[in-house]
């Protein structure tokens, strides 16, 4: 029988403020275990949550990029069970009215474009960290409060590449708009999946089975293709999915039962009583909407429209939010889109890989490129000296002074150019004898000596052009 | 005690009340922790004399928390906890330049009327100590009856500050939900936990609403209405006010004496030109609030208390995995009478029941504050003896039975808690010694007018700074 895989993914997101979602504490990695908390963090006795207006404002643009319907009144509610890692004995979320609703995003699919659409995003604080230690657990309360949202997918893809282009468009997308800084190797977005096959055409789910925390977007595809595997062998030979957690193990990539579901538990939610509903300010929302950061589709557009990149170049652009920024940076001083594109792409990120520098310690400047580039196309240098000053300004130089100290400004000058190649004309008798009885060779020479005598500054081009007028004038 | 009694002599005035402390202590059992002044007094010395409570003594119900101050709630499982923060009121009682003496006894984590199911034990009514002092701000209460202190703070969830100033005698007010914060006050309901304070006088409860009422950025539910000075503008004229006596608390109460003072006190004012007029709500609406409230309050409550479990601070007793540690916590930590009210409101929050307890009651509270609301656009204020007895002895008062008397006299002040209007109780006689109170209720974040009514009950009844010391 053919097995259709549904696939549904729940995504907590760990929101870049400052501070935590109900108190005044900062919010920070690491730093020494449990010196970022308050009474509020420890879930002492007699204090009370105060929202963090900017996180709501965070999971706004989470909402809004993903097209979900924003629910403007604002409500909490208590999720509740007993943990070491919850210091309340609470959890604050939005059960039953969630920020937004009903939204999508469009993924890449060897097939074309998908829509997968969205059931929620919620505003919720994050746990404590534990740590199992064979002389006992150990609970650092830092990340308690943390703000979260949690994004919840309809079941609309259907294999692994889909999970994982999902899960990479909508990591790129909160990155982009500054919501998280989606490190999913930190845990600072942690992604959950639901899995279940049932028969080709039927429209009844099967028993789903949920892989926690899948810490990379390859592990996303790898643990949606094992567990397809695992489950189609499974029915294949008469037995039943069981609804189940598991996790995905690195080392063997195989999928490992954690535990099953005995019934479901009751969180005894209700309606959180210190915190009143609170109706966010329409001109709030849209004074949001009309900040919200270019997302990267947008700028992989202008990239192709408005710029003329290929599609190869103006995706591999957008991937790395840095790079793109970088480009956007550099074209913001030069016309010269797709040399920019290549010099960013190609050469500058060479350095860096080679180098094994972070964006963030990129030395060159985008203006400097950017310089560079129009020295370029004002002839002022050749591609072959532009070599050389791109090293010097991978170092953090000034394009213009190293052009200076090196001496290599190109002339462009014909009057200029003319005098050298009479020069080089008239030392080479043999080579304008050689050229008249057609040996094409001799042109390279004179070419070669013309920059020899110029140290390289001569402009190849109008070098070239010239001592073939002037040959064919002896 | 009034404020004005005192003087700006700190020592002298701090020594007055700590001396009264020991003894005090010795017949009311009120005490859970006293205060060791000195650090205080040294720290008030610097401040301007002018200030509202400038040397003044005061105490603090045990559930509101004190940085560096044993803070147990009156539960076994605080025995040990000693907080790292002050709760807003403290912060606002010290800028205010007031001396705490003695945190005070209540029933533990204010789960009861009675104070009898305290950790440290009950706490004995001033005017008769083998009478109760009620509860849950009991100790509170009592200490300022005794004329240890003119002032102490309590919290008051159903109806915890208005009953036991009843039974003992003094004047305990329970502002607007969201005129005073709650941040640091360890809470039982959190939608209907109030905090408030026991005076002896009308004009001492006016000046200390000025000093704690504001809003806290610490509690989203505190309130940016603006804060007035209540004891400038407090005027005893209440001619042409309109008040309501609650018809169906009066006709259910049996002890003619408490009737006759309370239709004594109507006559004076009727005299005074306030227009009162006997209102009736409906009964099956006001029987209700006792179930509607146990089951709004202990559901909130099972979740506020969640976070004592012995893990992170309190009482822990071992056991072989965090959850036995838990749960040998809890069950060591908590009384039955705590135990069981999380059982209630667990129950009522389970999926399966949710909709038709928890969420139901819900909906009978809007009801009933709809109800009670149209009483409020008409008058001024609501009007009731605020108990059908006085104190009661212990084994009185255990028995919750299901009469009309008990269902809507002894918990109508509930409607106080369910609405978050201001509501303030203060003595109106004495029966076989022991005093008697009315309440009386106002409109949301009008306390100015409330106070006003009640300084002219005040002047009626002549039962102004009335003490177990200066008694009349």
């Amino acid at each position: 029988m053919n097995y259709e895989t549904i696939i549904g993914i729940e995504i907590h997101c760990e929101l870049n403020t400052n501070t935590k979602m109900f108190s005044a504490a900062p919010v920070r990695f690491k730093e020494a275990p449990n010196s970022c908390t308050n009474e509020i963090d420890l879930g002492m006795p007699g204090t009370l949550p105060c929202l963090n207006i900017h996180a709501v404002e965070l999971a706004l643009r989470a909402c809004m990029g993903t097209h979900c319907e924003i629910d403007p009144l604002v409500k909490f509610d208590r999720k509740n069970y007993y943990y070491s890692d919850l210091p309340k004995g609470f959890q604050i979320t939005q059960q039953f009215h969630p920020i937004g609703k009903n939204g999508y995003l469009n993924i890449q699919t060897k097939d074309g474009m998908k829509k997968i659409r969205l059931n929620r995003i919620h505003m919720e604080e994050d746990t404590a960290k534990q740590f199992h230690t064979s002389s006992g657990s150990l609970v650092d309360f830092n990340r308690a409060g943390t703000p979260l949202i949690e994004i919840v997918s309809e079941p609309d893809m259907r294999s692994g590449e889909e999970a994982a282009a999902y899960v990479e468009e909508l990591k790129n997308m909160l990155y982009y708009l500054g919501v998280s800084d989606c490190k999913m190797e930190e845990g600072s977005m942690r992604c959950d999946v639901n899995i279940s096959l049932r028969p080709v055409g039927s429209d009844k789910f099967g028993t789903k089975t949920e892989i926690k925390n899948l810490n990379s977007i390859s592990n996303v595809q790898k643990a949606v293709d094992y567990e397809t595997q695992r489950q189609k062998e499974l029915l294949e030979n008469g037995g039943v999915v069981e609804q189940e957690t598991r996790r995905f193990d690195e080392a063997t990539k195989t999928t490992v039962l954690m535990r099953k579901k005995e019934g479901n538990v009751d969180y005894k939610f209700f309606p959180e009583p210190n915190i009143f509903p609170i109706l966010l300010d329409e001109s709030w929302i849209e004074s949001i909407r009309n900040s919200q950061p270019e997302l990267p589709s947008q700028r992989k557009e202008k990239y192709m429209n408005d710029y003329g990149l290929s599609e190869y170049d103006a995706s591999t652009l957008v991937q790395t939010k840095e790079l793109s920024d970088f480009y956007d940076e550099v074209v913001s001083h030069t016309k010269e889109y797709k040399l920019a594109a290549n010099w960013c792409m190609v050469e500058m990120m060479a350095v860096l890989n080679k180098e094994n520098i972070a964006f963030k310690d990129n030395p060159c400047s985008p203006h400097h490129l950017a310089e560079m580039i129009e020295m370029m196309k004002a002839n002022e240098i050749s591609s072959k000296q532009a070599k050389t000053v791109f090293e010097e300004i991978m170092k953090g130089k000034d394009p213009k002074k190293v052009v200076e100290e090196k001496g290599m400004k190109q002339i462009s000058d014909p009057n200029e150019i003319l005098k050298l190649v009479t020069q080089v004309l008239n030392e080479n008798p043999q080579a304008i004898l050689d050229f008249k009885n057609g040996k094409g060779r001799a042109v390279g020479a004179l070419v070669g000596a013309i920059m020899k005598l110029s140290h390289g500054q001569a402009n190849p081009k109008l070098a070239n052009q010239i001592l073939n007028e002037e040959l064919k004038k002896r | 005690m009034r404020l004005s009694d005192f003087s700006k002599d700190i020592e002298k005035n701090v020594d007055l009340s700590v001396s009264k402390l020991n003894d005090a202590q010795k017949k009311l059992n009120a005490i859970v922790t006293m205060i060791e002044p000195d650090e205080q007094i040294k720290e008030v010395k610097e401040k301007d004399p002018a200030l509202p409570l400038y040397g003044i003594p005061v105490a603090i119900k045990d559930n509101i928390t004190t940085k560096n101050i044993r803070t147990t709630a009156s539960s076994r499982i605080l025995d040990n906890y000693v907080p790292v923060y002050d709760a807003t009121v403290i912060k606002k009682l010290k800028e205010a330049g007031a001396v705490m003496v003695a945190k005070t006894s209540m029933d533990e984590l204010g789960m009861g009327g009675t104070n009898l199911n305290a950790y440290t034990g009950k706490v004995n009514n001033p005017y008769d100590v083998k009478r109760i002092s009620g509860g849950s701000s009991g100790g509170s209460a009592a200490l300022v009856a005794q004329g240890v202190v003119p002032v102490a703070l309590g919290t008051d969830t159903g109806d915890s500050i208005r009953k036991p100033a009843a039974y003992c005698g003094v004047v305990g007010f329970k502002p607007t939900y969201g005129r005073i914060s709650r941040y640091g006050v360890i809470p039982y309901a959190s939608s209907l936990d109030h905090v408030g304070y026991f005076t002896t006088n009308i004009v001492d409860a006016a000046r200390m609403l000025s000093i704690l009422a504001g809003r806290d950025d610490h509690d989203m539910t505190s309130s940016y209405e603006p804060v007035d000075d209540y004891e400038k503008k407090l005027n005893s004229d209440i001619k042409g006010k309109k008040i309501a006596v609650l018809e169906n608390v009066m006709s259910s109460i049996q002890d003619e004496r408490i009737i006759q003072n309370f239709n004594e006190l109507v006559e004076k004012l009727e005299k005074r030109g306030a227009i009162v007029e006997r209102i009736q709500l409906d009964d099956a609406l006001l029987q209700t609030l006792l179930p509607v409230y146990l089951i709004i309050a202990n559901a909130e409550a099972c979740a506020n208390h969640s976070n004592l479990d012995g893990v992170r601070f309190g009482m822990r007793e071992e056991g072989k995995d965090l959850e036995e540690i838990m749960i040998n916590s809890r069950t060591k930590g908590f009384s039955s009478a705590v135990r069981k009210r999380f059982v209630l409101g667990s129950y009522s929050l389970f999926v399966e029941n949710q909709d038709k307890l928890f969420r139901k009651a819900q909906k009978v509270r809007r009801v009933i504050v709809n109800e009670f609301k149209k009483v409020l656009d008409e008058y001024d204020c609501v009007m009731a003896s605020a108990a059908s007895t006085i104190a009661p002895h212990p084994e009185e008062s255990v028995g919750e039975k299901m009469s009309d008397t008990y269902l809507v006299a002894e918990n109508f002040m509930v409607l106080g808690n369910m609405s978050g209007y201001p509501s303030l109780t203060l003595p109106s006689g004495f029966v076989e010694g022991c005093p008697i109170g009315i309440n009386v209720t106002a409109k949301a974040f009008d306390e100015q007018t409330l106070l006003n009514i009640c300084k002219a009950v005040e002047e009626e009844t002549g039962l102004e700074n009335v003490t177990v010391e200066v008694q009349r």
